[in-house]
C-alpha cells in the first residue's frame, strides 16, 4: 500500500515538475506546494489533473488546504476518495 | 499611530496570522526593537530601508519599526525575480535590508549585485559576504525598550516607496509622504466607520497600496488585521472557513479573489454575518459574479473603490441596496480629492463625454523615485500644473484612465489610454512582456496581447516569430524573467506577425484568431 501511495505521489510530482514549475525548480513529496511554489492558476490546473488522472470529481468543499498542501496530502485525499467511493 | 493604539489597547489584538495573535502592546515592542536596531546600524531620517518578507508578523513589525526609525520604508514583493529585487534596491540606494531566514538564498544572490547594502536584519549570515553585517531576528528580539526612538519626522517626509511589478524593464517606484499616507488612512477609517471591534482582511502582499488600508487603517482605528496566507488564498473553501472563524468584518481585495470565493468558496455553508463591508478595486467586477456574490452575502455592503498606487484611493461608489447600475460607476471623488475629466489638450470635457481623469488630492504621491538611469517613470510626465489664482498652482495627477462623468456626478471607467492591462489585479504593461519575449534567444519579433479569461479578468497571450525550438521553451525561459502573472498563458509560433496598414502589429487580428482557436479547442 505504501508503494501505491508513493506511486501516486510520484505521478503528481512528475506533473508538477513538467507542467507547473520553472525549469530547475525542485519539489519533494512533503514540500509545501501552496505557499510559494504554485500560483492560483497552477493550483487549479493541478486540481484538474488530479480529477482527470485519478477519476475524481473534486467538489468545492474538497478544494481545501488540507487536501492540496503537498504531493503527500493529495495522495491521501485521492485514496480517501477512492475508498469512500468503493465503500459507498 | 500604533503608539496610541498600544497605549489605549495594549491587550487588544493588532494582527492575526495562522491562528495566532499579536497584541498592540507586543507589536509596539517588536517595532521598537526594529527601530532601535536600525538606528544603531546607522539608519537616519529619510534613509531607505528595504523590507523583503512574506506574509506574517514580520510585516507589521518591520513596517512600524522602519517608520519609527524615521526612515523610508521600501517594501519589496517577495515573489519578485532576483533581478527585480536588485533593481529596486539599487534604484532607491538602500543600505539596509530587513528580511527573514527563508529568503537567505535570494538575498545572497541579490546582494551580489548591490554593493551598497551593508546591513541585513533577519539573517544569521550571508555566505561568503563577511562585509555585510547581519543581525538575526532573535537578537533583535532581545531589545526591550518601551520607548520608540525620539526623532522629528515631518508630514512631508517620505513614508514609503512602493513598486509596481514592472515586468521586464523597470518597476515604477512610487514615493508617498506621511501626509499622503495618513490622508488616505484617515479618510478610509472615517468612510467605513472602522472601530476597534473590526477585523480587516489582509489579502494583498505587503508591497501594494491595498496593504496600506489593511494595516494602517486598522491601526488608526485600533482594529485588528487578519493576515490571509498565500496557501489559504489559493483554496477558496479554506478561505471562507477562515473568514467565518476569524469573524472578518471588512474585506478589501481585487475582484478576482471575490469571484473565486463566490464560485468555489462554499459560502452557503459558512456564517459570514460579521462581514459588513466588502471593498474591491483594481479591475472591473464582472456583473454576473458580483450579482451572485451579493445574493450570497446579503448582510454586507459593497464599495467599488478606484485609485492606483500613485494616488491611493481617490473615488468610491457604494452599491445601492437594489440592483446596481451597469456599468458599475467608480463613484465620486473622495472628500480629500478633486477630479477633472479632460481632453488631449487638458481642457475639461462636458459631462457624459469621455476624457482622461485628472486627480488633485491629499492622497496623491509626491512623485516617482527617480535616480538617473535607473527608473523609467518620470514625475514630469504625470503631473500637470494648473493655475489656482493668486499666482498659485494646483498639481493634478494624470491617471491615464479614460472616464465619463454622469449627470448624477458619478464617474464611469472606460479603459486605459495606454497598453497597461490588469491580470488578476496585477498591473502589466504589454510592452514590457514583449521586451521579455524578445530577450529570449532566437525570438525576432514578438507581440503580447490580452484576451478576457473565463472569470472576468484578462489573460496574456503572445505570438513570436523566430527560430526557437518550441513555444514551451519560450514560456519556460520567461518564468524566471517575469512575475508569474505576467507570463503569457500561451505562446504561439508564427511565420510573420499580422500588421496594420501603417505597419504596427495588429493586436486586434491576434485577439480575433486567438478567440477562434479557443472556440475550436
Amino acid at each position: 500500500m505504501a508503494d501505491d501511495v508513493h506511486e501516486i505521489e510520484d505521478r503528481i510530482l512528475a506533473y508538477v515538475r513538467a507542467e507547473l514549475l520553472a525549469s530547475g525548480e525542485t519539489v519533494g513529496r512533503e514540500d509545501d506546494l501552496l505557499s510559494e511554489l504554485l500560483d492560483s492558476v497552477a493550483v487549479l490546473r493541478l486540481a484538474g489533473f488530479v480529477d482527470q488522472e485519478f477519476g475524481l470529481t473534486t467538489r468545492p468543499q474538497d478544494f481545501v488546504v488540507e487536501n492540496f498542501e503537498s504531493a503527500a496530502s493529495i495522495a491521501r485525499y485521492i485514496r480517501r476518495s477512492h475508498t469512500a467511493r468503493q465503500g459507498g | 499611530m500604533i503608539v496610541e493604539a498600544a497605549q489605549h489597547r495594549a491587550e487588544s489584538v493588532a494582527v492575526r496570522c495562522g491562528g495566532e495573535s499579536l497584541l498592540y502592546g507586543e507589536l509596539l515592542l517588536r517595532a521598537g526593537a526594529v527601530a532601535h536596531t536600525l538606528r544603531d546600524l546607522g539608519v537616519r531620517r529619510q534613509d531607505r530601508v528595504a523590507v523583503l518578507v512574506g506574509k506574517g508578523f514580520a510585516v507589521p513589525a518591520s513596517f512600524y519599526g522602519v517608520l519609527a526609525a524615521g526612515a523610508t520604508l521600501v517594501p519589496i514583493d517577495p515573489n519578485s525575480p532576483v533581478r527585480q529585487i536588485v533593481r529596486i534596491l539599487r534604484a532607491v540606494g538602500a543600505r539596509h535590508l530587513v528580511t527573514e531566514p527563508k529568503r537567505a538564498g535570494v538575498v545572497a544572490e541579490a546582494l551580489g549585485h548591490c554593493p551598497d547594502v551593508a546591513h541585513v536584519v533577519g539573517l544569521e549570515e550571508i555566505e561568503g559576504r563577511d562585509d555585510v553585517f547581519c543581525m538575526p531576528w532573535n537578537e533583535v528580539g532581545t531589545r526591550h525598550e518601551t520607548e520608540l526612538p525620539d526623532i522629528a519626522v515631518l508630514a512631508s517626509d517620505p513614508s514609503y516607496v512602493l513598486h509596481t511589478s514592472g515586468s521586464t524593464g523597470v518597476p515604477k517606484l512610487i514615493r508617498h509622504t506621511h501626509s499622503s499616507a495618513m490622508s488616505f488612512v484617515g479618510w478610509a477609517a472615517d468612510e467605513y466607520s472602522l472601530t476597534p471591534d473590526d477585523r480587516l482582511s489582509n489579502h494583498a502582499s505587503h508591497h501594494t497600496c491595498f496593504a496600506t488600508f489593511d494595516f494602517y487603517a486598522a491601526a488608526y482605528a485600533g482594529a485588528a488585521t487578519v493576515v490571509l496566507t498565500p496557501a489559504v488564498l489559493k483554496m477558496p473553501g479554506s478561505l471562507s472557513a477562515l473568514m467565518e472563524r476569524e469573524r472578518l468584518s471588512v474585506w478589501y481585495s481585487v475582484p478576482t479573489a471575490l469571484v473565486q470565493l463566490s464560485l468555489r468558496g462554499v459560502l452557503e455553508a459558512r456564517d459570514l454575518s460579521a462581514l459588513r463591508w466588502i471593498l474591491f478595486a483594481g479591475e472591473t467586477f464582472p456583473e454576473k459574479h458580483l450579482r451572485r456574490l451579493r445574493q450570497q452575502l446579503p448582510g454586507a455592503r459593497f464599495s467599488h473603490v478606484y485609485g492606483s498606487t500613485e494616488v491611493n484611493v481617490c473615488t468610491c461608489y457604494h452599491l445601492p441596496e437594489q440592483e446596481a447600475p451597469s456599468p458599475l460607476p467608480i463613484g465620486r471623488p473622495c472628500a480629500n480629492a478633486i477630479a477633472d475629466v479632460v481632453d488631449e489638450e487638458l481642457r475639461p470635457v462636458a459631462d457624459g463625454e469621455e476624457g482622461e481623469l485628472l486627480i488633485c488630492g491629499d492622497t496623491v504621491m509626491s512623485g516617482y523615485w527617480n535616480e538617473p538611469g535607473e527608473t523609467a517613470a518620470s514625475s514630469e510626465q504625470v503631473f500637470v500644473r494648473r493655475p489656482a489664482g493668486g499666482g498659485f498652482e494646483n498639481v493634478f495627477f494624470r491617471t491615464g484612465d479614460r472616464v465619463r462623468r454622469l449627470a448624477d456626478g458619478n464617474l464611469t471607467f472606460g479603459g486605459r489610454a495606454d497598453d497597461q492591462i490588469k491580470v488578476r489585479g496585477h498591473r502589466v504593461e504589454l510592452g514590457e512582456v514583449e521586451s521579455a519575449l524578445l530577450s529570449v534567444e532566437g525570438v525576432e519579433h514578438a507581440a503580447a496581447f490580452a484576451v478576457p479569461d473565463s472569470e472576468g479578468s484578462s489573460k496574456i497571450l503572445a505570438a513570436v516569430v523566430g527560430s526557437v525550438g518550441s513555444a514551451d521553451t519560450v514560456v519556460a525561459q520567461l518564468r524566471g524573467r517575469l512575475p508569474v502573472h505576467a507570463v503569457p498563458s500561451r505562446v504561439e509560433l508564427l511565420d510573420t506577425l499580422p500588421r496594420t496598414p501603417t505597419g504596427k502589429v495588429d493586436r486586434k487580428a491576434l485577439r480575433r484568431s486567438a478567440r477562434t482557436e479557443e472556440r475550436k479547442g
